[in-house]
């Protein structure tokens, strides 16, 4: 049995996104946990974890973030077959190697088959660069990973008896890289497999930074000598610190800069369209224009 | 008297906006030294230094960028009114209190009436600094920005620009920060300035990271080592909680920059698709030949006005 399991902040969001997918996935037999998060998502997940354990015939538990939307209707075929390799731990459809931090997109992205779906400024797609297979670029592939992303994490019976998510880690963030380095640091594979989800998100990384930085801190802490590549940079700690500083002001510059080209190209296109609408030629063809929305809503 | 100089790595720039600004702003004894740039832009404005320490007379030193046009007839009044306080040694009309790093718009910016025109984008321009909120000027600050400096005659003698900073950027908290430590004042005046520059801010940001980095390592030397660590910073407690600190905030003003940018995209992308709704019309494609003909109208006149004019 594949069990399916979600933490639930936002009732209407999980209906919209997760319980949607989860339908189209489950088989007839599958149980699905749907329950209100308990705190922090690593209590909420070691909770399902909980209750996914206590059946004997689990072949799976997966846990979706309630604003993700399994969209593949063979997803149970495909999960069984990464999982036919006994050392396979996790499954997802995003991962990485070369993962030094939480930051996990920062190494070297193999697999990202998901769509990222926002609601913001008028809303809008934007496929991941494996959504599609058939266009997807040349180091694209499915296998192992060092990490994957949470929004999405397949289970195995092994993982679900033996692995909890660190209940220390914070609300939110870090706890998919925390996770992946435990179930590779007790000799289980994690691995990506070709199945694809929509992630329903603002374009927005995160509301507030701090308790990213600080799971970003704590995980590096964690795991630095343990697992190879994890907290390690080039370097003494003041190169390191005094690099780091400058990259991220120049990333801040480079936010500013963008901000400044954003607002130039608003201008420009207000003031073409402003020019355009307000042109003898817009306001002469203003019949012909009103005579074809009549003739579009007659139809 | 109050001289200016200008540093001059790009002629065409110098002519349209540097020096239109120095000749708003000097007044009938202002010396103007206009030099040729050499290898380094420290080396450069040294040069300038060292000609304007010549003269007794020197009331002030304003050092600008090709690219920043002095739009302020008042500017030698506001310069001598500022220094009647014998402990100002730079002014500027932009900087910042709370700077870190040659980042000084990251710290809380004080800004004269300081304009930022573009070219990009079909041109216009914005208040400069408008990504923060900043204060007025005058204000006493840390650092000003290196577009427009103006220096006191203790300065000009007493103060380098530093050599050993060849990267072209930093130069300005670099000097303020040798001001300070010398026990002097750093302020910013309210002046009228106008800054060209590409809406990129920086256009090659590697060299810039290497800058910071070349001066956050100069002026540490000069602080108590925050690593905790005698040996270089390899092992200190508080060294390696600074690195991780500092790695994750990188990471996070990526992802921040990152999904930003995607909103822009965004929000580009509804306007101008409205943009092709609009020109795409039936309407709109029928009449293009009118406005071709009007185009044409315009340009004839307007070369006619040209014609007069030089006539």
């Amino acid at each position: 049995m594949i069990g399916f399991g979600c933490a639930i902040t936002k009732p209407e969001v999980y209906r919209a996104a997760a319980e949607v997918g989860i339908g189209r996935a489950a088989e007839p037999d599958s149980e699905v946990w749907a329950q209100a998060s308990i705190g922090s998502i690593c209590a909420s997940y070691n909770a399902l974890i909980e209750r996914a354990a206590q059946r004997d015939d689990l072949e799976a538990l997966v846990l979706v973030h309630q604003d993700t939307e399994i969209v593949d209707h063979d997803f149970c075929r495909r999960i069984r077959a990464s999982l036919g390799d006994p050392d396979v731990g996790l499954v997802g459809c995003v991962g990485a190697v070369g993962v030094r931090s939480i930051a996990w997109w920062e190494g070297s992205v193999s697999a990202a088959s998901f769509m990222h779906r926002y609601e913001d400024h008028g809303g809008g797609d934007l496929p991941a660069f494996s959504w599609a297979w058939g266009d997807a670029p040349p180091y694209a592939r499915t296998g192992e990973v060092d990490t994957l992303d949470g929004f999405l994490l397949v289970l195995a019976p092994w993982v679900v008896r033996n692995v909890r998510f660190d209940e220390s880690l914070g609300q939110f963030h870090g706890y998919d890289l925390d996770f992946c380095l435990q179930v590779r640091a007790a000799g289980r594979k994690v691995v990506t497999s070709e199945f694809r989800a929509v992630h329903h998100h603002s374009l927005q990384p995160f509301d507030d930074p701090e308790p990213w930085i600080d799971a970003h801190i704590k995980v590096a802490e964690k795991w630095d000598g343990v697992l190879p590549g994890i907290g390690q940079g080039a370097g003494t700690w003041e190169e390191r610190a005094l690099r780091a500083e400058a990259v991220r002001d120049a990333a801040r510059l480079l936010d500013h800069a963008n901000g400044l080209r954003f607002e130039a190209r608003v201008r420009e296109l207000e003031g073409a369209l402003a020019e355009t609408t307000s042109s003898i030629s817009w306001k002469v063809t203003a019949p012909l224009r009103l005579w074809q929305r009549r003739r579009a809503r007659a139809r | 008297m109050i001289a200016f100089g200008c540093s001059v790595s790009e002629p065409d720039a110098y002519l349209r906006y540097a020096g239109p600004g120095l000749r708003l702003a000097a007044e009938p004894d202002s010396q103007l030294l206009i030099l040729a740039a050499m290898d380094t832009l420290a080396r450069s404005y040294n040069l300038l230094l060292d000609a304007a320490g010549q003269r007794d007379d020197l009331e002030a030193l304003v050092i600008v960028h090709p690219h920043a046009e002095i739009a302020d007839r008042e500017l030698a009044s506001k310069l001598r009114r500022a220094l009647v306080d014998p402990d100002v040694a730079v002014i500027g009309c932009a900087g910042a209190t709370g700077v870190g790093s040659i980042a000084w718009w990251e710290g809380q910016v004080s800004c004269g009436k300081v304009t930022s025109v573009y070219t990009d984008f079909g041109g216009g321009s914005f208040p400069a600094f408008s990504w923060t909120t900043p204060g007025p000027a005058p204000a006493e600050v840390e650092a000003v920005d290196g577009f427009l400096l103006a220096l006191s005659p203790w300065a000009v003698r007493n103060l380098r620009f530093d050599e050993q900073l060849p990267l072209g950027h930093g130069y300005d908290v670099d000097l303020c920060r040798q001001a300070r430590a010398a026990g002097r004042k750093v302020l910013t005046a309210d002046l009228r300035v106008r800054e060209h520059r590409s809406l990129d801010i920086v256009s090659d940001r590697e060299l810039w990271v290497e800058s910071h980095i070349a001066v956050a390592r100069k002026w540490r030397a000069t602080l108590p080592d925050p690593t905790g660590a005698e040996d270089g910073g390899q092992a200190g407690e508080a060294g390696r909680l600074w690195a991780r600190r500092a790695e994750a905030e990188r990471e996070c003003a990526r992802a921040v920059t990152y999904f930003r940018q995607l909103g822009y995209e965004a929000r580009l992308a509804g306007l101008e698709q409205s943009l092709r709704d609009v020109t795409s019309t039936p309407g709109w494609r029928l009449t293009e030949p009118l406005r071709r003909i009007n185009k044409w109208r315009r340009d004839r006149a307007q070369a006619g006005d040209v014609d007069r004019l030089s006539a």
